[in-house]
């Protein structure tokens, strides 16, 4: 196990991690898509935020997870504010979600997020479609949608493990 | 119920307006914020596109450093993938470029004279230089198709410049910033190529479907029975959104759908370093007067002598290849007639030698019989049933095992 000097550098970049994982996700569009297979993507940003939001919101700071979402639309090439705002609504669900529970759930947990992505998914295909003209394949997005959800139990096996070496 | 509705809104409240010592904003306040950013990136003020282009080039540039790593795990597996393939590849490579050479004198000679004509009909002449450009950023998004080149208004790229991967069509510029540009490739769900098939020049028009291929829409249905599997698309520069005569892909009609798809040439997530076009519209001072057009002709024709003499010489290259191909190939084949002669004596041989065989089988089969059956075949004195030994007829009884003819 590895243990840390408190406010040791590498300490605190310890603590940053999720936030270091987020931008490099945003600037390296990590979603294996490169594997090739048909369909397959999923949002790794949306699994991060939601659970660093819901379980360890001191150490996450939302104003980074707002500049995240306007890389992000830029490296992708979406009108700028789309990716942040829907960065912004995962907080604020995952921040409702943590004031309304007294015993938390993984699987409710799990399923309460399939809700979100598939709304703020839902949000960003009407916005882009309606008021930006953009031409999308839903199906991509509905894929893109259901392997969110799957991958969100997987990822949150490793951020737990992450939260209790950072506890201790 | 009361309860329930307060503890509701104190949640909402909470996670809309708390904000915990470590956040700078509200969270009510980013969604303002992002709010905000959507609606006035979609005004054209100076102010905000030079904010949004100064952005863009630190958040490409960023996103390129972030990206070396990755970049250099793909480009070391396609390195040691092109290593394996090396030689086989060179030999191919090298019969195409032969018979490109050719193809391109007459592709420079039918060039010269379409410039001479344009310039006769529009009154100017468009010269087009094409500049390298790298991509900097390639991150396939699961929804848009699109790269980040290093080239922009600084390099008079502008919005609908021409994007090449050699001499094919890659996608076109959307988006300019100070050096850096956004290219839309032909597979985004966005891009419309308006294309002429050929055989049949069957007009139509080109959509990406958001992976690796086009799809051929609106067209005459009448008209989908001439396209051909395999059948080559290039732009026929319709709109003039794109030049004319581009390749783009070639047909392919296996679809399970019934869709009418095309292979782009190009391998879009290949892409390390492209063409950018930039046409310029130089006013022609050519005018159709008599004299003016004789100064001309000389030179023109000076032009087509000159590629004549190099196609003249290129066929004069590959004629002495041909001979000398031709002088081997003649060598080989006395070769192989002297190895196929030494053959038919040998079989010649074991022909012989198996009959021999043949013979002593049938001799020794004979000798096995004939202390058989000698004692009914012989002659006897008294009763003249046999035969005399050493006839054909003894013989014949014996094979027969005994049995005397009638």
């Amino acid at each position: 196990m590895i243990r840390f000097q408190k406010k040791n550098l590498l300490y605190k970049i310890y603590t940053w991690l999720p936030i270091l994982f987020l931008f490099i996700s945003v600037f390296n569009e990590f979603d294996l898509n490169y594997l090739n297979i048909d369909y397959f993507s999923f949002n790794f940003p949306f699994i991060l935020i939601f659970y660093f939001a819901l379980k360890a919101y001191q150490r996450f700071d939302y104003f980074l997870v707002f500049l995240a979402g306007l890389f992000n639309d830029t490296v992708v090439g979406l009108p700028l504010g789309i990716s942040s705002l829907s960065y912004i609504l995962i907080c604020i669900f995952a921040t409702y979600l943590r004031n309304i529970t007294i015993s938390p759930n993984l699987i409710k947990d799990w399923f309460y997020f399939l809700f979100i992505i598939s709304l703020i998914n839902s949000i960003n295909f009407s916005v882009l479609f309606l008021f930006f003209s953009y031409e999308l394949d839903i199906t991509l997005f509905i894929v893109n949608n259901f392997f969110t959800f799957l991958f969100y139990i997987v990822f949150s096996i490793f951020f737990k493990r992450y939260l209790k070496s950072l506890d201790d | 119920m009361a309860e329930g509705r307060d503890d509701f809104i104190i949640a909402i409240r909470s996670a809309f307006l708390n904000k915990s010592t470590k956040q700078k904003f509200s969270l009510l306040t980013l969604v303002f914020f992002s709010i905000f950013i959507i609606v006035l990136s979609n005004f054209n003020f100076k102010a905000i596109s030079l904010t949004k282009s100064v952005i863009k080039e630190i958040v490409y540039r960023s996103s390129f450093i972030v990206s070396i790593p990755e970049n250099f795990i793909k480009s070391s597996y396609l390195n040691i993938n092109e290593y394996t393939n090396f030689y086989k590849e060179f030999k191919i490579t090298k019969e195409e470029l032969d018979q490109l050479k050719s193809e391109n004198i007459s592709t420079k000679i039918i060039k010269s004279e379409n410039e001479e004509l344009k310039s006769l009909i529009d009154g100017y002449t468009v010269t087009s230089n094409k500049i390298l450009a790298k991509v900097i950023v390639d991150h396939e998004s699961p929804f848009l198709r699109s790269i980040i080149i290093n080239k922009g208004s600084k390099e008079r790229i502008k919005i609908g410049t021409n994007i090449y991967d050699r001499s094919y069509l890659v996608g076109r510029v959307i988006e300019v910033n100070y050096t850096s540009s956004r290219v839309l490739l032909l597979t985004d769900l966005n891009s419309n190529i308006p294309v002429s098939i050929t055989p049949g020049n069957v007009q139509a028009i080109v959509i990406g479907n958001g992976d690796k291929r086009g799809e051929i829409k609106y067209i005459k249905n009448d008209l989908i029975n001439k396209i051909d599997d395999k059948g080559i698309a290039y732009t026929s520069g319709t709109g003039s959104i794109f030049k004319s005569g581009i390749p783009v892909g070639t047909i392919d009609l296996k679809d399970e759908n019934e869709k009418i798809l095309i292979n782009f040439f190009s391998d879009f997530s290949q892409l390390k370093y492209v063409f950018a076009e930039i046409n310029d519209f130089v006013p022609t001072t050519l005018k159709i007067e008599e004299n003016d057009a004789a100064k001309i002709s000389p030179n023109t024709e000076q032009i087509k002598l000159d590629l004549i003499s190099d196609e003249l010489q290129i066929l004069e290259e590959s004629n002495t290849k041909f001979l000398e191909e031709n002088k081997e190939l003649n060598t080989l084949t006395n070769e192989l007639n002297r190895q196929i002669e030494a053959l038919k004596a040998e079989n010649n041989f074991q022909k012989k030698v198996i009959q021999k065989h043949n013979l002593d089988q049938e001799e020794l089969e004979f000798l096995r019989l004939n202390l058989i059956y000698s004692s009914r075949c012989q002659s006897k004195k008294l009763f003249s049933t046999g035969f005399k030994v050493g006839t054909p007829e003894y013989k014949e009884c014996i094979m027969r095992k005994g049995k005397i003819s009638d």
